[in-house]
């Protein structure tokens, strides 16, 4: 066996990672590494054992508004961050661009919304938002303590910027744990998401 | 002094009265103007009219479609009037993708207007002012998206006559930006990763070389910003998209806006059969309609009929007709005979079915369109005149038994008659057996069944009414010699029918084609003269010509079709071989394909039969394997499911024995270069 053989086998082994690394409902959510606005790396792997809940999130985005203004999301993250739930809050605009935001004003926006997520993760290049197809913001995704992708999509059930439709729709992600904590598949399981489109670098 | 400054008081409250309905019937939001129009200046009672919303985004700002793609929100129009009056949907015109990083949205960048039809009631009274008020929501958006509202007024007076408001040239620029009111209807295919659509170019599009963009009424049908391969062959446009990450496990039919520039056409497509795999079924069982299997029945019951004046039955019949009593029989005695026909021809109705559908699942599916059925049908029905012309004799014994079977009263013998004089008549019988048999087979088992029957009871008919009364015998025909040339007679239909069935196959194949069909035809026949003249060996002589003719049009048919199929140096799909070139180090591309499957012809024209994918698969080394899946076949299903496939398309690319990779369901022409020059480089390591 020749070097070129092992490069080649490396290569291939590459290849073959990156192709089926994309997140698919009842599949292995794809790891992930990311800084959180403390500096902290954050690395899915590590939460093995917990639900993880990913929240795709740009504070400008209309959508986004909806859901803190109301403080529906920040209830979800207190609700389920005090059962032991890990909450990633994932931020995947590019700089420059809206939703973009230094560490600072992260936390800073944290605390002045009263949110409560376990993280708040940076992810400039977008690779992780490719990665899980996130679209829009907001995007939800439910992993369970098997690392098991269980629910991918919307908040909720109605497409709105109007937050009186919050209490008139079901919301997927309350939906999806309950299911998940009497021992069934979240159903819906997949949904299409609703928001702004993430502002992705590319 | 006095009155002038009421004068100038009531001037200023026109003037802001007319202001605030001004600004009442239009509103601004961050990037977006909008207002409420009409058509026309008042409402004329029982009409239906016109209104519209005009969005006016600010430059390379967008509102969105119904369907906003893979973000956004479309707007919404909440009515309410003082009257009685309905609103329609709105009339969206025909939008635009736009992509944002990669993904992409549905919607309009200019200022557009969205069109709304309503209808004023008889009950107005003219003079009267009806205010129609427009709650509206929307998002505008460039990369970053703002939601705006607005409550939009419009005040108009209930009139006699309508006259065109100041706005009406923009509700007739308006018409134009509309989708066609044709709808187009197209066929639907699901496959793995993708849907392919197809459908006939609307009239004046089917030269156009432009390609189609195709947009989803629904959010979860196609990946909105994956490129849409396109083929189009004789005005047929076929699309092969990928799926969406939420395509819904059921999906039967789908609403499309197809566009071209700027000119768009709704269009519904369906799926032709539900299961994949039964795609060649639904060619072949084409649902017939009531008048059709009835007109079908009517034939074969005359047929049936018929079958009563041919040389072998009449006489029985004529005997039987002679030999009843005069005293009436019971009502059993007088069905038994009906009874037994048609359990006979129901049993071999029952047998041809179940033939059929194993057949089916052997994959020897037949379907009209295939020139394969084609040809043997002409082939049976020259058999069947060759038969009426009494060119191959036939025994009389059987006819023998037939009579002295008839002979007897009871209800059990002429159960047994009946069921017998099918089988007894078999000499005559059997061309129009064989005529119902080959209709049958192209025939889904509804018009099988209704087609024997038809036929049964109209062999059964004049028997039966001997039967029941004797005052028949008087109408029946005297057998004599008439017969045979009426039986030789009946030969020229099977050949108008062989006539028919060729000039159906020259459609298919071509002239030449044709031309060789008819040639064996002739030396088929010639044959089958001849067989009944020679002795033994001559005998098996001519009758294996005669099979050779058969079976020369058919090879030739389909290996002109691996041709068309595949131009480049293809060869059929062989797994025995494929394990050959593999072990010899050879690189391989498999593809899996299928007639009735419209993403495997999109990706062979995209793709496959592009000049730059013949060379890299005519380099040395490297080879082109087919596998028609178009009649489903053992090897290939277990190569499919060797790949967890149910269907094609299927392509795999292999580095001699290094493990297959399996190609994307849709191809490029990059792609599938890439992937011969990998395997290369895979092979050139190992080396």
């Amino acid at each position: 066996m020749s070097i070129k053989t092992l490069l080649g086998a490396c290569c291939a082994l590459l290849i073959s990672a990156q192709v089926f690394a994309s997140a698919k409902v009842g599949s292995t959510a794809p790891n992930f590494t990311l800084k959180d606005s403390h500096g902290n790396t954050v690395t899915l792997s590590d939460f093995a054992g917990k639900h993880v809940v990913l929240e795709w999130t740009n504070h400008q985005c209309p959508y986004v508004v909806k859901h803190y203004g109301s403080d529906n999301m920040q209830s979800l993250q207190r609700d389920y961050t005090s059962q032991d739930v890990v909450w990633l809050s994932i931020i995947s605009s590019a700089p420059g661009k809206q939703g973009h935001v230094s560490a600072d004003k992260a936390n800073a926006l944290t605390s002045s919304r009263g949110a409560a997520p376990t993280h708040v993760l940076f992810d400039p290049e977008g690779t992780v938002g490719k990665q899980y197809a996130a679209k829009t913001t907001p995007h939800m995704y439910i992993i369970d303590p098997q690392g098991v992708l269980q629910y991918a999509g919307a908040i909720d059930s109605i497409k709105s910027t109007n937050p009186k439709d919050i209490p008139k729709a079901v919301n997927y992600v309350t939906a999806g744990m309950m299911a998940l904590e009497k021992g069934l598949s979240p159903d819906p399981d997949l949904t299409i998401p609703y928001g702004c489109s993430i502002k992705y670098k590319s | 002094m006095n009155k002038f400054f009421v004068i100038t008081w009531l001037l200023f409250s026109v003037c802001f009265s007319s202001m605030s309905l001004a600004s009442d019937y239009e509103a601004e939001g961050p990037h977006i103007q909008v207002r409420l129009l009409a058509e026309h200046s008042g409402l004329k009672p029982g009409s239906v009219q016109t209104l519209a919303i005009e969005m006016r985004p600010d430059p390379e700002w967008h509102t969105y479609w119904l369907n906003p793609g893979d973000s956004g929100e479309p707007p919404a129009i909440q009515w309410q009037s003082s009257e009685a009056i309905t609103f329609g949907d709105i009339l969206w015109p025909v939008p635009a993708p736009i992509p944002v990083a990669h993904l992409v949205n549905y919607g309009y960048s200019n200022a557009h207007l969205l069109m709304v039809p309503i209808t004023v009631p008889n009950t107005l009274t003219v003079g009267e002012v009806v205010t129609l008020t427009a709650d509206l929501t929307w998002l505008v958006c460039k990369e970053d998206c703002i939601p705006g509202s607005a409550q939009l007024r419009l005040s108009l007076p209930v009139t006699a006559e309508l006259a065109k408001s100041v706005h009406a040239d923009l509700f007739e620029q308006a018409r134009k930006d509309l989708p066609h009111e044709v709808t187009l209807q197209g066929t639907l295919e699901i496959n793995r990763d993708n849907i392919a659509i197809s459908f006939n170019a609307p009239s004046g599009y089917a030269a156009s070389p432009e390609r189609w963009t195709v947009l989803p009424f629904r959010g979860d049908v196609i990946d909105h910003a994956a490129p849409q391969s396109q083929v189009s062959s004789e005005g047929k446009i076929s699309l092969a998209i990928p799926k969406s990450d939420y395509f819904p496990s059921k999906l039967n039919q789908a609403r499309f806006l197809v566009k071209q520039g700027n000119k768009g056409f709704y269009l519904d497509v369906s799926q032709a059969n539900v299961d994949e795999s039964n795609v060649e079924n639904s060619s072949r069982h084409s649902s017939l309609t009531l008048s059709q299997l009835l007109l079908l029945a009517a034939m074969a019951f005359v047929g049936g009929l018929i079958l009563n004046i041919m040389p072998c039955v009449l006489p029985v019949i004529s005997i039987k007709a002679m030999a009843l009593n005069q005293e009436a029989s019971s009502r059993i005695q007088q069905i038994a005979y009906l009874v037994g026909v048609l359990l006979c021809f129901n049993l071999f109705a029952l047998t041809v079915i179940v033939l059929q559908q194993s057949g089916e699942q052997l994959g020897w599916g037949f379907h009209m369109q295939s020139p394969s059925v084609i040809i043997l049908l002409a082939f049976l029905f020259t058999f069947i005149a060759l038969i009426l012309w009494d060119v191959f004799t036939v025994g009389t014994t059987m006819s023998d038994i037939g009579e002295t079977l008839v002979t007897g009263h009871s209800a059990k013998s002429h159960f047994f008659t009946g069921l017998l004089a099918v089988v007894v008549a078999s000499p005559c019988t059997a061309p129009f057996m064989a005529s119902a048999l080959g209709v049958a087979m192209v025939s889904d088992t509804l018009t099988t069944l209704v087609i024997f029957n038809a036929l049964a009871v109209g062999f059964a008919l004049p028997m039966t009414l001997l039967f029941m009364s004797s005052n028949i015998r008087g109408w029946l025909p005297k057998p004599g010699a008439w017969m045979q040339t009426f039986k030789h007679l009946l030969a020229f239909p099977m050949l108008a029918t062989v006539a028919w069935l060729c000039w159906v196959y020259a459609g298919q194949q071509g002239n030449q084609a044709q031309f060789i069909l008819l040639v064996c035809l002739v030396v088929f026949a010639m044959c089958g003269y001849l067989l009944a003249q020679l002795k033994t060996l001559g005998k098996i002589v001519c009758g294996c010509v005669m099979l050779a003719c058969v079976l020369a049009p058919i090879s030739l048919y389909s290996s002109t079709n691996i041709d068309k199929l595949a131009p480049t140096s293809a060869q059929a799909f062989d797994p025995d071989l494929l394990q050959r070139l593999r072990s010899k180090n050879d690189i391989v591309l498999v593809n899996m394909t299928a007639d009735w499957c419209i993403t495997c012809k999109v990706n062979e024209q995209v793709a496959l039969t592009t000049q730059q994918v013949k060379l890299a698969l005519d380099a040395e080394n490297v080879h082109y394997m087919v596998g028609d899946w178009t009649n489903r076949n053992q090897q290939i299903l277990e190569y499919l499911q060797q790949y967890d496939r149910a269907g094609v398309p299927l392509y795999v690319v292999y580095a001699g024995s290094n493990k297959g990779r399996v190609l994307p369901q849709i191809l490029t022409p990059g792609l599938v270069v890439d992937a011969l020059t990998t395997a290369k480089q895979e092979l050139n390591n190992v080396n």
